[in-house]
């Protein structure tokens, strides 16, 4: 509640592990016991027990005699620190050593090499260790690789290095990837009697862009990539070296190499205690954030506006607000109260696309749609399927699987699998999703930008093309759009070749005179693609333009008083004459007085001459103003039949 | 005389009435009695035959009777009706326990319902909804937040890059970019969330996806703090789950806020008892959030130090999951029309 999450607590023998999920904010100075340790006393005001590590220096002895050390890149080793123990004992570690790593997911390997590894855990400080003996030329260099260079690391894994990765060398070879992994040549055995000790700080750029560019992650890495505080060095060799002498039995050399040109000093923040109680909206006694502060290792001087000293292991802590987070981390955010704010009455801005949005979905599902949610990637295959250009569609660089290889340049496909995938459990379906599609547009500045675009499509089964029409037709009308009407689709021989939609069974939705989208069946050749049986129709709709269409303006006609009268008509056409010429000479000659064409039936077939087919209208008289006599009524219908009859090739069939 | 016959008339004719037993008899009496040669009429027409003093008081006894037997005439007329139709109801029985006929009914998809919950109740507090692409740049995704290049804080936000990679164009990890996106056009007072897709480069398992559906928030003011943060998220939870919800702030870390904190509820599905969803805990955690970082405005150009604020984000799929006590995530895009009937 205060600090950090634990994941997991698990027995361990008498003991217990806890996961503890420790921020990335914090790693530099909680990837480790001692961090955690210093967390809790602060949280639960206790003290803290530092490790022992009071080192008795053999002054015969005396480290420089044993190594030399050169940084030559101080930019990205900016410290680095050496000590020497001879006369080791190597063998197993104790009990403890050899639990506590294998806890921490280590391996234990020998009492040396594991003493670096506990203390790493213990202060969150990686070391290394090298067999002295081992060191061409008794030297360590910190540079960077050279072309060609090789190493072989403790595991055996073999690594071709470059310019651009740091290494610790001896006077010939690469001896360890710095930060990240010890070679085997110079390894610590049995035979081992001098041990170098390295306690570094690198530069976590450095070691990021090394790590990645040879794929290799280690618990050093890990920590040197976040960063640690360059003081820690000191202590955690000193710690290692009294492990060493205590367990190893080896004698400590006088003195320690440390190469540090640019000493981290204790950084100072002013902090506000207005700001505190302002951001964290409750009055905390200046004592008591004095004394939070202080159990977590800062030094604070000051009243009012205070002084603050930050400990450099603190890595995180920059501004006034990291300091604040502290404060009430600790004080405990359930102890702030809940007051609601007060602000301008400024009412929220009215969102028109969410506001079309959410009227389309309702009335796509008054008519009994279902709307589904997708994924808004296509496959490679899927790609294919549809003949999409690779110009215009954009592909992931690092795609999850070659399933989600591009983003989808179309709602369609998604909406077929889904079809396919519910064709055995459903006979009827009725589907739409509204989202957003992906595709390099072509604009006049920049050949090809990505872009995207929301659409509105769906997917009905049956013989469903007219449905389909209907359903754009009422979906249209209600969200206030009038001026609609469809247009067949003349694909360039170009376009035809990749068209998913049916060459003829295909039209353009316009209103006035924009394209807002099209409907119709969608050729055979990718519907078996997407293993679609079912016959199905589609509309597909740039729902922005349609939602810049729409409009909530709609105005009460008046239901006339006067009674309407119904006639039936059926005409008699060549079957490619499309019904929008029947209806307009029907609407033309009827004038004003016909309220309404609706076409009922459309008959080709048995009883019917082929290359012919049959259309029956119920017309609809109405007048505002009077009854129509039915003298009235059918001089009108004569009119209409006379004007049909002028095509020699139509004929209107009485009843 | 004619006294008696009128009389004798009434009774007659309130015996006849009692025998009938349907609407045919009923009708034969009727014309009896009305009709053009009925017993009324009779009398009636004889009425010039008597004395003119008697005239009056006879016409005026004949039409009485007259009224009277319409009235008792229209009652048994309806007993009779309603006699009918309950014998022909009674042989309509119909089998009340054969199920019922549906009609078709379309369905919108969970997250959508859960979607208008959460912008009905911000629109309510004043928050406005804004949208913002779901390709997004670097700049905007990252560094304007506040994640450095080269980051390991970035390592949080396992990214979809795009094609060609010197675009460095990647699909949103987050909403976070509509905060910088709107906060460059827009000057505080403001209160806005912003729902979208977001994207993961994860693994997937049953609470894990790789595409996800998040909801944004922001407010920032003078003086905006942690109190008021407490009391509009606790007022949403209270809102969505319809019923009184305990949830607890504890310290995260987000580089884009500065304090920052997660938000956990008690564990919908089990009321904090501990069980699978929750992993035992009783909490569930359902949101990040915090005080928004003085560098993202900075980035988004307003004036260090000058303003304060609060983030959050949501993720619409948990919430789903906790209302309905779904167990897969992978089930929202499923497609399923099994799943999505259910909603």
């Amino acid at each position: 509640m205060h600090f950090a999450e634990v994941g997991e607590i698990k027995r361990e023998g008498k003991d217990f592990s806890l996961d503890i999920d420790v921020r990335p904010n914090r790693s530099a100075d909680c990837f480790s016991h001692i961090g955690i340790a210093r967390e809790i006393a602060a949280i639960t005001n206790s003290k803290l027990l530092e490790p022992a590590s009071k080192i008795e220096e053999d002054k015969e002895l005396k480290a420089k005699n044993f190594i030399k050390v050169e940084v030559k890149n101080s930019g990205d080793c900016r410290r680095y620190t050496s000590r020497v123990i001879t006369g080791v004992k190597v063998g197993p570690s104790p009990q403890y050593i050899r639990k506590m790593l294998k806890v921490c997911g280590l391996r234990p390997i020998n009492n040396i090499v594991d003493i670096a590894n506990y203390v790493m855990l213990e202060t969150g400080q990686p070391l290394h260790t090298f067999d002295g003996d081992k060191l061409e030329g008794k030297k360590i260099i910190v540079r960077f690789a050279k072309k060609g260079e090789r190493i072989v690391t403790l595991d055996g894994e073999k690594y071709d290095l470059d310019n651009e990765i740091l290494v610790i060398a001896d006077a010939e070879k690469p001896v360890a990837i710095a930060g990240i992994k010890g070679g085997k040549s110079p390894e610590i055995d049995e035979k081992t009697n001098i041990v170098v000790l390295e306690s570094a700080n690198f530069n976590p750029k450095t070691i990021r862009n090394s790590s990645k560019s040879i794929d290799l992650k280690t618990d050093a890495s890990l920590r040197f990539e976040h960063g640690v505080d360059p003081n820690l060095t000191e202590i955690a060799i000193n710690r290692a070296a009294f492990l060493i002498q205590k367990i190893a039995k080896g004698k400590v050399s006088q003195g320690k190499i440390d190469i540090y040109p640019r000493k981290i000093l204790p950084n100072k923040i002013k902090l506000d205690l207005d700001y505190v109680k302002n951001l964290l909206g409750i009055l905390i006694p200046e004592k008591e954030i004095k004394n939070i502060l202080e159990k977590l290792g800062f030094k604070v001087s000051g009243s009012k506006i205070l002084s603050i000293e930050v400990p450099t292991r603190r890595l995180d802590v920059l501004t006034q607000e990291d300091l604040i987070e502290d404060i009430g981390r600790v004080y405990g955010y359930q102890k702030i109260p809940t007051i609601f704010p007060l602000a301008s009455l400024i009412p929220p801005r009215r969102n028109l696309n969410v506001f079309w949005e959410d009227s389309t979905k309702d009335i796509l599902k008054e008519m009994g749609f279902n709307e589904v949610y997708n994924y808004s990637f296509i496959s490679e295959n899927d790609a294919e399927a549809l003949n999409y250009g690779k110009g215009e569609l954009i592909e992931l660089e690092n795609p999850l699987s070659s399933d989600h290889q591009y983003l989808r340049p179309s709602l369609i496909p998604n909406l077929l699998k889904n079809i396919a995938d519910n064709q055995k459990n459903f006979q009827d379906i009725k589907i739409f999703e509204i989202g957003n599609i992906f595709k390099k547009f072509v604009t006049k500045k920049s050949a090809q930008k990505p872009a995207e675009k929301v659409m509105l499509t769906g997917v009905l089964t049956g013989d469903a093309f007219y449905q389909t029409k209907g359903v754009i037709d009422s979906l249209l009308n209600k969200i206030g759009i009038s001026d609609i009407w469809y247009n067949e689709y003349n694909p360039t021989p170009e376009e035809s070749k990749s068209c998913l939609w049916h060459l003829k069974k295909c039209a353009e939705i316009k209103v006035g005179r924009e394209e807002i989208g099209f409907l119709g069946e969608i050729s055979s050749r990718v519907a078996n693609n997407f293993k679609v049986e079912k016959k199905i129709a589609v509309f597909d709709l740039d729902f922005g333009k349609l939602s810049s269409l729409a409009s909530e303006e709609s105005e009460y006609r008046p239901v006339s008083r006067f009674p309407a009268a119904v006639r039936d008509i059926a005409v008699l056409i060549p079957r490619l004459t499309k019904v929008e010429e029947v209806l307009r000479k029907i609407q033309k000659n009827g004038g004003d007085l016909v309220k309404d064409v609706d076409l009922f039936d459309i008959y080709e077939g048995e009883s019917i001459e082929e290359g012919k087919k049959n259309l029956a209208f119920h017309i609809i008289f109405q007048s505002e103003d009077k009854t129509l006599s039915s003298q009235e009524i059918d001089l009108l219908q004569n009119k209409i039949i006379k004007a049909l009859e002028e095509n020699p090739e139509w004929q209107v069939r009485k009843q | 005389m004619v006294k008696v016959d009128l009389k004798l008339l009434k009774n007659q004719a309130k015996i006849e009435l009692g025998k009938i037993k349907d609407l045919k008899e009923l009708n034969d009496i009727s014309n009896k009695y009305f009709g053009k040669e009925g017993k009324i009429g009779q009398i009636l027409g004889s009425l010039e035959k008597l004395p003119k003093d008697k005239r009056a008081s006879v016409g005026k006894s004949a039409n009485d009777l007259k009224e009277f037997l319409k009235v008792i005439f229209e009652k048994k007329s309806e007993e009779i009706k309603f006699k009918i139709k309950k014998e022909q109801e009674t042989k309509d029985w119909i089998d009340i326990t054969a199920p019922g006929k549906k009609p078709t009914l379309g369905h919108l998809h969970p997250l959508t319902q859960t979607k208008r919950k959460v912008e009905e109740i911000f629109q309510s507090m004043g928050f406005s909804i804004i949208e913002g692409p779901e390709i997004e740049t670097e700049w905007y995704n990252f560094d304007a937040l506040n994640i450095p290049k080269n980051h390991p804080a970035r390592d949080q936000w396992d990214t979809f890059w795009l094609k060609p990679e010197n675009l460095r164009l990647l699909l949103r990890t987050h909403t976070s970019p509509v905060q910088v996106r709107y906060m460059e056009k827009n000057n505080p007072p403001l209160r806005i969330i912003a729902p979208g897709n977001v994207f993961r480069h994860e693994a997937t398992d049953a609470s894990h996806e790789f595409q996800l559906y998040q909801v944004e928030g922001l407010m920032v003011d003078k003086g905006i703090s942690v109190p008021s943060f407490k009391a509009v998220v606790g007022e949403f939870f209270r809102r969505f789950f319809q019923k009184e919800v305990k949830f607890r702030l504890r310290p995260d870390f987000f580089p884009f806020t500065e304090p920052s904190f997660d938000i956990s509820i008690t564990c919908v599905v089990c009321g904090g008892k501990g069980c699978s969803v929750c992993k035992g805990t009783g909490w569930v955690e359902v949101a990040g959030a915090g005080m928004v970082n003085q560098n993202v405005f900075k980035y988004s150009g307003y004036i260090r130090g000058k303003w304060q604020g609060w983030a959050f984000g949501f993720g619409l799929e948990r919430l789903t999951m906790m209302k309905y006590k779904i167990n897969d995530i992978r089930l929202f895009r499923s497609g399923d029309l099994r799943f999505l009937n259910q909603f």
